[in-house]
């Protein structure tokens, strides 16, 4: 394959290609955190020409990462990848085949003069400890004798010659992955009112409904506030039905997303949701009293008939003084609105002239009548974020894949390591060379130790 | 509280670590070069003890998190990682001379931790979003990588100070004669780079298995994951270049620093763009 490269071949089989190409990835992304992307990119129409933005949006400057420039460059690095691997995959494999030979007098050429040792001992006993040596730090050794001069070779960590060709492979079985994703996944959102049930759910592109297969339905909303107002868990317990049988129950937290036919379900955001129930008691000047139960945005006739009143608004907590309603009273002659609180005997120890001072705050403003809230039942609704992306098992697998691959390029090496043993009138000379394609500092300091064991074992022999 | 203050003085630990390292290689006695390595190792003690009391306070206050949740904490936990990496190395190695550049960084970031206007160093609950066993992972790794690559870049500025003083080292003065070879630091930097590229990877995914739990998305384009992803990309070219086109010395530097430049834009300079890492901030 190598003798008659075409071209192209040798074009897309360049290391200097995937370095222009990565870097021109980065370049991309960096450019679209810099421009405002998708709906972001609304706020610069105003600031710029509507000829220049329109300009901008054809040429998908507002989606960079779902441009045609980016699918480009992606598709580049998957051929170079591609042709990059299959190109010097036969040389790696043949290396990674190879038979050991121990007669290697290439690898002694520049052999420094401290990679020796003399030593006065007779050829069969340094040959047996340096065999001994080799076995004991990588196990097989290969050895050949001759008159004199004899030959060991080792090596290890063959493995990690395929090490870039693994994560190679993981960059592929990604891209693969997310294709696999953005053609057959969907990302939506739908908000569920308490007590309300849904069958479809927006799509985040574009601006259609898509029909689920099922229908859910949110049976509960809860919110847990800290001390400082911020969110500590908001769940919602949901139900799902399908042909009006339910199918799966479950409650969804943040972090805990509810699987259900390839779809998944996220707790994303809440809300109050119009809809909430209040129970009032309405006291009169000559000690009647009636309790009713209203909900928000419908009239109620007055006992007394004078009138009727609306719920306006209900608060869980106004202005820090606890649940509130805010009452609309409608008579012939007048029409008065105040906020009735909850906790009003309360605020009134703490500020007893509260009444006196804000005349919205007196629950007594519309006479005869005096408004009690004796409770307030707020409505939410759920923000969900569904989303099915039959990808992410496949970029899993790319990401453990990517991992394994790093570990056993940066991680491992191979190393070869020929000793050759020559006889010479005062005993005999020991020659120690090695090779190794990634770690050259590591393998110096393995062919000194080497050197000092053998010099110590045969000195001990003596 | 107790944990804070041992931070506020770990940070002038740490600065003393430094003085003695430029003692040591200003002076040439090794004693100096003893007494910053202890130093730093006291500091470095001192900090895990504060983290542990800041761990279990936030056991006691009914919140029960790693101290990895919010700008404040991550701050001391990347002083921390980077004093930790740098250690060892020292030991590995036995070579002090690494220690004068990568400790005034370690206690600038102490220092900006304690004294920066709008750092909050109180123990606060945890949102909901962050209420995940895989903060824990998804930090530790992420910092583990982000130390590495500041050593990667100490080992650049180091080089660029070595060239700068010319090969001639007779003329040179002591500071420079003390550094390691060129060749030593080249190695060193692809050591650390690596390292630390392993150490993104593993951020990266276990941010994207956390993604995909939570925002119910592995991957969002979200300015933080698109500048982790342009700092992988940064050094995964400083890879290729070394391991197959054969780059040393200078060009690795630069490839450190402009990495650096990356990892410290990704770190804080997306706080500047609307995200939905916000809460870091």
């Amino acid at each position: 394959m190598s003798k008659n490269k075409s071209g192209i071949w040798s074009f897309f089989s360049s290391v200097r290609l995937a370095i222009v190409l990565l870097s021109l990835i980065a370049f991309f992304a960096l450019i679209g955190t810099l421009v405002p992307q998708r709906e972001a990119a609304a706020e610069l129409a105003g600031l710029i020409s509507p000829r220049l933005f329109s300009l901008l949006d054809k040429m998908q400057f507002f989606d960079l990462y779902h441009s045609v420039w980016f699918f480009l460059l992606m598709g580049l690095l998957t051929v170079n990848l591609l042709i990059c691997s299959l190109d010097r995959l036969p040389m790696v494999w043949r290396r990674f085949r190879m038979r050991l030979s121990p007669q290697n007098d290439d690898v002694f050429k520049d052999c420094p003069e401290e990679n020796s040792i003399r030593a006065k001992a007779d050829m069969a006993q340094a040959a047996d400890a340096a065999a001994s040596l080799l076995k004991k730090r990588y196990r097989k050794f290969v050895r050949t004798d001759e008159a004199g001069r004899a030959f060991l070779c080792a090596d290890k960590g063959r493995f990690s010659l395929f090490g870039v060709y693994i994560v190679h492979l993981s960059i592929l079985v990604l891209i693969a992955g997310v294709i696999i994703g953005s053609v057959f996944g969907m990302e939506a959102y739908v908000n569920i009112t308490e007590g309300e049930t849904v069958n479809t759910v927006n799509l985040r592109r574009g601006s259609q409904s898509l029909p689920l297969p099922f229908s859910v339905r949110c049976d509960k909303f809860t919110v847990d506030l800290y001390e400082s107002g911020a969110p500590k868990t908001f769940q919602s317990d949901l139900t799902f039905f399908k042909d009006n049988q339910i199918v799966q129950q479950g409650k969804l937290l943040v972090n805990h997303p509810i699987e259900i036919e390839g779809f998944r379900f996220y707790q994303a955001s809440y809300g109050a949701a119009p809809g909430g129930k209040a129970t009032l008691a309405l006291l009169r000047a000559d000690g009647r009293r009636d309790i009713i139960n209203v909900g928000a945005g419908y009239a109620f006739e007055l006992p007394g008939k004078e009138g009727t009143f609306n719920i306006l608004r209900m608060e869980e907590n106004l202005m820090k003084m606890g649940p509130a309603i805010k009452v609309v009273v409608r008579s012939k002659k007048e029409e008065v609105s105040f906020w009735v609180f909850q906790q009003i005997d309360k605020i009134k120890q703490t500020n007893p002239d509260i009444i006196q001072q804000v005349a919205i705050f007196n629950p007594g403003l519309f006479r005869p009548y005096t408004f009690v809230l004796l409770g307030l039942e707020e409505k939410y609704f759920t923000g969900l974020q569904v989303s099915r992306d039959p990808g992410t098992p496949v970029v899993a697998a790319a990401a453990l894949l990517l991992i394994c691959g790093l570990m056993m390029v940066l991680f491992s090496y191979s190393r070869q390591i020929w000793i050759r043993i020559d006889q010479k009138k005062e005993g005999v000379r020991i020659c120690i060379a090695g090779r190794s394609y990634r770690n050259k500092t590591g393998l110096e300091r393995e062919l000194q130790y080497l050197i000092a064991e053998l010099k110590d074992n045969l000195e001990k022999s003596k | 509280m107790i944990n804070t203050t041992i931070l506020s003085w770990v940070t002038f630990v740490y600065f003393a670590a430094f003085v003695f390292y430029l003692f040591r290689m200003i002076l040439g006695r090794e004693f100096w070069g003893k007494l910053a390595t202890w130093t730093a190792l006291a500091g470095l003690v001192a900090q895990s003890v504060a983290l542990i009391i800041r761990w279990k306070t936030s056991y006691d206050l009914g919140m029960g998190h790693a101290p990895l949740s919010n700008f404040y904490e991550s701050l001391i936990f990347f002083a921390w990682t980077i004093v930790l990496l740098y250690l060892l190395m020292e030991w590995r190695l036995k070579n002090r001379s690494i220690g004068v550049f990568v400790m005034p960084v370690a206690f600038l970031i102490m220092a900006y931790a304690s004294i920066a206007p709008g750092i909050n160093n109180r123990i606060e609950p945890l949102i909901p979003a962050l209420q995940s066993n895989w903060l824990t992972s998804h930090v530790l790794t992420c910092f583990m990588g982000y130390a590495a690559f500041t050593v990667a870049f100490a080992l650049g500025i180091m080089f660029f100070i070595k060239q700068a003083a010319g090969n001639d080292s007779s003329k040179s003065g002591a500071f420079i004669r003390r550094l390691p070879s060129e060749y030593q630091m080249d190695e060193l930097m692809y050591s650390c780079a690596a390292l630390g590229f392993i150490f993104l990877t593993l951020g990266i995914v276990t941010g994207s298995v956390w993604a995909h739990y939570a925002w119910g998305s592995y991957w969002s384009w979200d300015p933080k994951e698109t500048w982790s992803l342009i700092t992988w990309l940064v050094y995964a070219v400083m890879l290729h270049t070394r391991l197959v086109r054969g780059w040393r010395g200078r060009r690795m530097a630069i490839m450190a620093i402009v990495g650096f430049a990356c990892v410290l834009f990704t770190y804080l300079g997306v706080n500047f763009l609307p995200s939905l890492h916000s809460y870091t901030n």
